[in-house]
């Protein structure tokens, strides 16, 4: 390993250096992959359902004939299942309970881990002396301490909030940490030159150079934070997609712990899509996304 | 009277003025001597240009002057004042465009007219007056990234004649683009300060660039950096730079400056 300090690693290291973190990607790696996608769209969305319509087939003849449908339900059941919880109107309450937790802890982790990301930046002495902190906590495993988060916060909200804030966080302190070495330091002069006071350098300048970076932190962090909320209901809550799988695993019903599943995954890729049309958006000037 | 004494001897007095300046960069081996006891001055409206082999400190004798740089010993001053941090009226130019990508050209240049305190009504018009000026008026809602090289650099100096500075420091402005480019880029420089001269130092190895565009040049030697030449450039103005490369003086210039530098390879 070159550099022991992660933190204060110089930035002139390739970013895709994998002993940081995998979780720190460079921001326009996804761009270009946009631009074969959108390239021929149409030919890759009918792959794509070709891929899901064959899967589904194959799932829902093999299960009862190859295998007892038991062990694994069927397309079919879970497609009914999931109108029924639709029907009744208690999908809601499970949807409501975790996207809120998620979002919550999302948001929380974005407003604490960027205003850290951008003082361990800024510091270069004290990110050194934290750095082996800051990884040790990173490392953890943040399950390992649900127990603990119950303790604290009861099976609240608050817990689940909390849950899904300490997997998020680190993202957002890396990533911006990482951001910031990459503001054209030629900008920053230049401003300097011209008199302009801190406020404005980080306005013009410090910020919209990290936005890129905050984006692709939410993008990873929109799974962290499922898995976040997921975890806290595991352990204890009476509502929530997390809570509705482990009841219908406990109550042999695998039937309800893929539709519990798909739910979960269908709200991952809406946020992701709309993670996507806000970057477009904001990162316009980008010739990457135009 | 005493007054208007003060104001003639205001005007007169040099706009920089470098006096013994030495700086030099610490390094894991030691301190490298960049710049070596270089004194100069630059009058109100004067057109001087630094050159000398690529590497040898002409960058930071301008990144100094502009505060960004601490010296080591020796006195800079602007407008009278020593400088300690940036000084005011400061327009810089560095050879990259340093444009905020994520600014239209209209945000970049309300850039220069915001740090200058230009009132939030006047900016619009501001803005338009330059964008005519350096024929850009098609482009005010661009992005940077959607402009070629020459574009952006027109754009930069924009902003920094959007910020209204007395002094002008160009640290090879022009050096990163295509030789048509840059003679059209130095044709407008040349434009618009012949209209509303200020003082300008301007940093380049193109010898030719060199004499087109200065009232004086100081040819420095290799690293540290130390005057080894100085040519005052009587060539008349308004310069039209097309017939002045074909002319005797400007050849005679030339050849005088490359024989300074030592006919080595400037570059």
């Amino acid at each position: 390993m070159s550099s022991p300090c992660v933190i204060c690693r110089e930035v002139t290291e390739p970013m895709t250096d994998p002993t940081v973190s995998d979780e720190v990607i460079p921001p326009g790696g996804s761009g270009n992959e946009r631009a074969t996608a959108s390239g021929n769209s149409i030919s890759i969305w009918l792959w794509r359902l070709g891929l899901i319509v064959g899967l589904l087939l194959v799932w829902e003849f093999s299960a009862g004939n190859l295998f007892n449908e038991f062990w694994s339900s069927r397309p079919s059941l879970i497609g009914a299942r999931l109108l029924a919880l639709f029907a009744s109107g208690e999908i809601w309450r499970h949807l409501d309970a975790t996207v809120s937790e998620a979002l919550l802890g999302l948001l929380l982790g974005a407003l604490v881990g960027t205003p850290i990301g951008i003082a361990l930046a800024k510091y270069r002495r004290a990110a050194e002396i934290v750095d082996p902190f800051v990884m040790g906590l990173y490392g953890l495993p943040r399950v390992a301490l649900a127990p603990m988060f119950i303790l604290w916060f009861g099976i609240s909200l608050l817990a689940k909030v909390m849950m899904s804030f300490s997997m998020v966080v680190f993202v957002f302190i890396l990533n911006v940490t990482e951001g910031i070495r990459t503001v054209d330091p030629d900008m920053v002069d230049l401003m300097r030159t011209m008199r302009a006071p801190k406020s404005y350098i980080l306005r013009k300048v410090t910020i919209p150079s990290i936005v890129p970076w905050l984006i692709a932190s939410a993008r990873i962090g929109i799974g962290l934070s499922l898995v976040g909320a997921v975890v806290g209901e595991l352990i204890g809550g009476n509502r929530g997609l997390g809570w509705y799988v482990l009841r219908a695993g406990g109550q042999l019903d695998t039937t309800g712990v893929f539709t519990g599943l798909l739910v979960l995954m269908l709200v991952a890729m809406i946020a992701n899509q709309i993670v996507f049309l806000i970057e477009r958006k904001v990162l316009h000037w980008r010739p990457a996304t135009k | 009277m005493a007054a208007r004494d003060e104001m003639t001897a205001a005007a007169a007095a040099p706009r920089i003025v470098l006096d013994n300046v030495s700086i030099s960069y610490a390094t894991p081996r030691g301190r490298l001597p960049v710049v070596d006891r270089v004194s100069l001055a630059v009058d109100r409206a004067e057109f001087v240009v630094l050159v000398g082999p690529s590497g040898c400190g002409k960058s930071t004798i301008l990144r100094a002057i502009a505060g960004l740089n601490a010296t080591e010993s020796g006195v800079i001053s602007v407008d009278g004042k020593t400088v300690d941090g940036p000084p005011e009226h400061i327009g810089f130019m560095f050879q990259r465009d340093t444009l905020l990508p994520w600014l239209t050209v209209r945000g970049n240049i309300e850039v220069g007219l915001e740090l200058a305190g230009v009132a939030s009504k006047e900016r619009a018009a501001r803005v338009a007056a330059l964008l005519a000026l350096l024929r850009l008026s098609e482009f005010h809602d661009a992005y940077p990234a959607q402009l070629s090289g020459g574009m952006r650099h027109r754009v930069s100096l924009g902003r920094m004649l959007a910020y209204q500075p007395a002094v002008m420091l160009m640290d090879e402005p022009f050096g990163a683009l295509d030789f048509q480019t840059k003679a059209v880029m130095g044709r407008e420089l040349l434009r618009i300060w012949e209209a509303e001269r200020r003082s300008i130092l301007f940093v380049t190895h193109d010898i030719e660039e060199a004499v087109a565009l200065a009232d004086r040049v100081l040819v420095f030697s290799p690293r540290p950096a130390r005057i080894i030449a100085e040519h005052r450039i009587d060539l008349p103005r308004p310069r039209n730079l097309r017939t002045l490369r074909a002319s005797p003086e400007f050849t005679a210039y030339t050849s005088a400056i490359w024989q300074a530098l030592g006919d080595g390879d400037p570059t």
